[in-house]
């Protein structure tokens, strides 16, 4: 039977120059390794390792495209959050020039020349307002809007219109939204903002001194449906002037229309020393309440038009400082264009502070991302890499083993007994 | 004296026998299959003579050839399992080439097209952008096709390897019988054709590379072998022939050996087949290869399926609703397969025309495998094939939401019987949905107008809002959106809970980060989804409405970023499909490859025993010739001194 201390010669050649093959092979693989630096070259090489490598990448090449999105959306952010800063400066200097119009020295043609310069401002503000990012999207197109999400001046009511979709869009773990709201930035609502026009129609022939503060809101608001909520403007007409029934005391009374008519009519009556001038606050409006102050003459109309924009408000400042036929009637459009800027920089400047809130954020998300970038770039080498101290000692290992194996071969190949035959 | 002359000149023909012997052995030392043999001497038996036996010499018995059966019956069988793992495993290595990782892969590329969207997303009006977007498709439709081809270059090689291997199994078989039948031959003669057994060793080695068998030794000296445990291959002088067949269902993808009996093809199955070439490659053709195109076709399917749906539900710059990014993928006849002969062939009506059809569902549900139906008696079962489940037909009913024609749901695949056709009992259908996905897959269009990147829908906040609700996402689930579920007013009437203008006075309960769908009793889903973050005030309204402004909008393109992280290939995202493709394919070719190296070693350690028997040692036979050459040159000796001897007589007798 079977003899397991012999050798057929050519079984031990062949097994021995096997064995030598695949040596090399190793040698050859490592040298791979090596080269390539990669301990998986094919998926078979590591299965789980291969596919790790593979969603490592996967996750890589997301990082960089949500980067790259991240940083158009910050560019487009910081350049709104910027464009509402050049509108503030921009609505400041407008308050600043409107402020002097309210000089009752000046002339009616030097008004007009102040109101030619506030229109550059208001235009100014406006071109701003539909400023589109660097890829040609508007910066306040909220959810959706028009390539100019502003439109305006139209006929009334409603002067200027915002066309899109109002609201805002969330970010989320590695994104900011591309715009703002740029309905809240600009546009007012009247139980909102409480920005009303109040326009002055005094008795002809008998000039005297009629101005009213600013309109503010009164809280609670009346629920809705009310005025507020239907956009109704309200006509304070003076019915009489009794300064007789109580002597030293001059009591004011008023009807208030509504139009459209929700809550209306309203009406009441205000009384105050003689020898001052009327300070009259009108209460009787709900949700809203205004300062009459002057001498009013029965048949004097104060007009509370609600304003739908902030472009409105300085549309009416304009036309009202640059039509007004006497001080009076300047220095109640100052004061209400005064009033009026100040709540529309108010909105937008709380805008301005979420775009500031999102750039921080965009710095957050990125800074986190470049963590993981590093950190999934980590799992991929991992995964894939070859330890390079270890791969050049198994390089060196094989090398010095395919050395032993090629000297003993090439030595045992040499020993034969026909060399002793002589 | 003369017996002196006689031994003399016997020995000397013994030992030029052994010398011939040895020289024999040494020149054949690196002839494969060639065993060793031995002179075997044997005593001449004595003369009798009245002081006792006076010896005769020695004379050669017979040339003996060292060999063990058993060994050699081990080592035939562990070279066939070898080669049937390495041919195997050489394949698998070629599939595994198919699907790359990396940049290179087919993975990187439907990464980079997702991820084209982004700047889209980011520029709805950039034309460079959506051009980047076609290119991608185009790059991966390309990369899928590529892949699929070469898939069909495997397979075409195969199926060559396959059939010129056959041919050799023939021509071996052949040559087994006829070797067969000289051995037979000389089994008269009392001495064993050494030679002639040897060279059938070697065929049978050789046959056993390509197919293993199994050999019973007849009386006549005539070895039977048998293929597939008991399927004569070779019996006596008789060879039988083999042929490549399709399967059961006429699929050429996945062909049978079958062995030929009176022109009958008998199919064996390739699990059957032990060891051997053919077989490794059936296996790799009708397990891995396979597996490797389902996998392939899964991933285009679902991808380019989903990719379709959703850019569907966008509209284009120039307001229409979008269409194929890809050429839709069509399960059709191709892709069902019914028994041909000589298989039992159906018989109910549900046949040709009329036979089942195929279509995708759930395109995240998919499960790549093939698909067995049969019927008996009324009711039938499905046999997914990658794991072989069996599913009845309660358990595979269609779902509620199935057209009427549906016969049964399974993994995101819906069966229809679209003529009403009656099967009986015994028919069979085989479903290879995925076996054709890739070949044909194509990008449509090139226009970037085209590209429907805009969403049909968007909300709209109420501008009095008070609360901090912000828009997470709002998408359509159909294009065109029913009217009826436009412009409806969600109406907040508390920090959770809200009012439809489309749903009365039923209350909702608001989930920041839930989604909000049109279709309030789902599934299916339809026309809108919303989700909103933040916390509402009383009376806050979000109106969904129709995109007023769709040529700045990237709502869809967001949708179809939003694709990546769909949980659809075995419950993984998309964008790791590939990845897992890629494991899939890498542990089977590692396995092979592990499977390859045991048996190569077992395969090395048998035959190093068997040749440590059957093999030539050179230094053996170096000192055989020594030993032989001085027995000889004894034996010419002792010629010469029974000459001198006579010599002597001659002289003597001369005087």
């Amino acid at each position: 039977m079977a003899n397991f201390v012999r050798l057929g010669s050519a079984n031990a050649y062949d097994t021995a120059l096997s064995n030598i093959m695949s040596r090399q092979t190793s040698l050859a693989n490592l040298q791979e390794n090596l080269t390539s630096g990669k301990r998986v070259v094919r998926a078979s090489d590591d299965p789980t390792g291969a596919a790790q490598a593979e969603r490592a990448i996967t996750r890589l090449a997301r990082i960089q495209t949500d980067q790259r999105a991240l940083e158009a959306q910050r560019s487009s952010i910081a350049q709104a959050e910027a464009t509402l800063g050049d509108v503030n400066m921009a609505l400041q200097n407008f308050r600043e020039l409107a402020a002097t119009a309210g000089n009752a020295s000046h002339t009616s043609l030097e008004r007009q020349s102040i109101a030619n310069q506030l229109k550059g401002y208001r235009d100014q503000i406006f071109a701003l307002a539909n400023r589109q990012d660097t890829n040609g999207l508007p910066l306040f197109s909220a959810l959706g809007s028009a390539l100019t999400p502003f439109v305006g001046p139209q006929g009334l009511p409603q002067d200027y219109t915002f066309a899109g979709q109002p609201g805002q869009v969330a970010s989320n773990e590695v994104s900011i939204p591309y715009t703002l709201d740029g309905d809240r930035a600009f546009m007012n609502l009247p139980a909102r903002d409480g920005v009303f026009n109040v326009s002055l129609t005094t008795v002809a022939g008998a000039p005297h001194e009629l101005r009213s503060s600013g309109v503010t809101l009164v809280t609670p608001l009346p629920a809705a449906p009310s005025g507020l909520s239907s956009n109704s403007t309200y006509a304070i007409t003076i019915t009489g002037v009794d300064t007789t029934t109580v002597p030293g005391t001059t009591t004011v009374t008023y009807d208030i229309a509504e139009n459209p008519n929700v809550l209306g009519p309203f009406s009441g009556s205000s009384s105050y020393p003689s020898n001052r001038p009327a300070n009259i606050a009108v209460t009787a409006i709900p949700g809203l309440s205004i300062n009459v102050r002057g001498a009013p003459v029965v048949g004097d109309v104060l007009t509370l038009d609600p304003r739908p924009s902030v472009f409105s408000v300085l549309d009416d400042a304009i036309r009202d400082i640059g039509n007004a036929p006497n001080s009076n009637a300047a220095m109640q459009a100052v004061g209400q264009a005064l009033h009026n800027v100040d709540i529309g920089m108010s909105r937008i400047s709380s805008v301005r502070g979420q775009a500031g809130d999102l750039l921080n954020r965009a710095d957050r998300i990125s800074s986190n991302q470049e963590k993981r970038s590093i950190q999934v770039e980590g799992d991929r080498s991992r995964a894939e890499d070859l330890d390079m101290i270890k791969g050049v000692s198994d390089f060196q290992n094989q090398q010095t083993g395919y050395q032993a194996a090629l000297q003993s071969y090439a030595q045992v190949q040499k020993l034969s007994l026909f060399n002793f035959i002589s | 004296m003369g017996s002196l002359l006689n031994i003399g000149s016997r020995a000397l023909q013994a030992n030029q026998a052994a010398l011939q012997t040895a020289g024999n052995n040494i020149a054949n030392v690196n002839v494969p299959g060639y065993s060793r043999q031995k002179v075997v001497l044997t005593t001449v038996p004595g003369q009798y003579a009245s002081s006792g036996y006076v010896g005769q010499g020695v004379t050669v018995q017979t040339i003996q050839r060292n060999f063990s059966e058993f060994l050699t019956r081990q080592s035939r069988i562990a070279a066939s399992a070898q080669s049937a793992d390495a041919t195997r495993s050489d394949k698998l290595r070629q599939l595994e080439a198919v699907f790359q990782g990396g940049a290179q892969g087919l993975g990187a590329s439907i990464n980079d097209m997702l991820n084209a969207f982004s700047d889209v997303a980011s520029a709805p009006t950039d034309m460079t952008a959506r051009t980047v977007v076609l290119t991608r498709i185009d790059e991966t439709a390309a990369r899928m096709r590529a892949a699929s081809q070469r898939l069909d270059e495997l397979q075409t090689g195969v199926t060559q390897e396959l059939s010129q291997k056959i041919t050799n199994i023939n021509s071996l078989a052949t040559s087994i019988a006829a070797v067969n039948e000289q051995i037979a031959r000389t089994n008269g003669t009392g001495q064993p054709p050494n030679d002639l057994l040897d060279r059938r060793d070697q065929l049978i080695k050789e046959l056993n590379q390509y197919v293993q068998t199994t050999s019973i030794a007849a009386d006549d000296g005539t070895v039977g072998l048998y293929i597939a445990g008991s399927q004569e291959l070779v019996l006596g002088t008789n060879a039988s022939t083999v042929a490549l067949v399709s399967d059961d269902f006429g699929d050429t993808r996945s062909s049978k050996l079958a062995i030929l009996r009176a022109g009958v093809p008998n199919t064996l199955d390739e699990n059957m087949l032990g060891g051997g070439e053919v077989s490794g490659l059936l296996r790799f053709q009708n397990n891995d290869l396979n597996e490797g195109r389902n996998l392939l076709g899964r991933l285009t399917l679902g991808i380019t399926t989903a990719m379709n749906d959703q850019h569907k539900l966008g509209l284009d710059m120039n307001g229409n609703v979008g269409g194929d990014l890809f050429s839709p993928i069509v399960l059709g006849t191709s892709n069902v397969f019914e028994p041909k002969g000589p298989a039992a062939l159906n018989t109910g009506s549900m046949s040709g025309a009329a036979a089942p059809t195929l279509s995708v569902s759930d395109q995240t549900k998919l499960v790549a495998s093939d698909y067995e139906m049969r019927f008996s008696g009324g009711s039938f079962t499905i046999t997914r094939r990658s794991d072989g489940a069996v599913f009845t037909q309660a358990q595979v009913p269609p779902s509620p939401t199935a057209g009427p024609d549906v016969i049964a749901e399974i993994d995101g695949l819906q069966i229809h019987n679209p003529l009403g056709g009656a099967a009986n009992p015994g028919d069979r259908f085989l479903f290879k949905p995925y076996s054709t996905s890739a070949s044909n897959i194509s990008s449509m269009f090139s226009t970037p107008r085209a590209l429907a990147v805009a969403s049909p829908v968007a909300a709209t906040m109420g501008t009095a809002n008070t609360g901090s609700l912000q828009q997470i996402s709002v998408s359509a689930r159909s294009n065109p959106i029913a009217p009826a579920s436009l412009g409806v007013v969600l109406t907040f009437t508390g920090s959770n809970t809200y009012t439809r203008s489309d749903q009365g006075a039923t209350v909702f309960t608001y989930t920041p980060g839930q989604a909000i769908e049109a279709t309030v009793t789902g599934p299916p889903l339809a026309d809108w989804s919303l989700t909103l973050q933040g916390t509402p005030a009383v009376g806050d309204t979000v109106t969904v409405n129709t995109n007023l402004f769709p040529t700045l909008s990237s709502g869809n393109a967001t949708a179809m970023m939003n694709l990546r992280d769909v949980a659809m290939f075995d419950g993984a995202a998309l964008t790791d499909g590939y990845a897992g493709l890629i494991s899939q394919i890498g542990i089977r070719t590692q396995s092979a490859d592990y499977a390859a190296l045991v048996s190569a070693s077992i395969a090395t350690n048998v035959e190093r025993d068997r040749a440590g028997v059957s093999g030539v040692n050179l230094d053996e036979e170096a000192a055989s010739l020594l030993q032989f050459q001085q027995a000889y040159q004894a034996s010419a000796k002792m010629i010469q001194v029974a000459q001198n001897i006579f010599d002597t007589l001659i002289q003597n007798l001369g005087r």
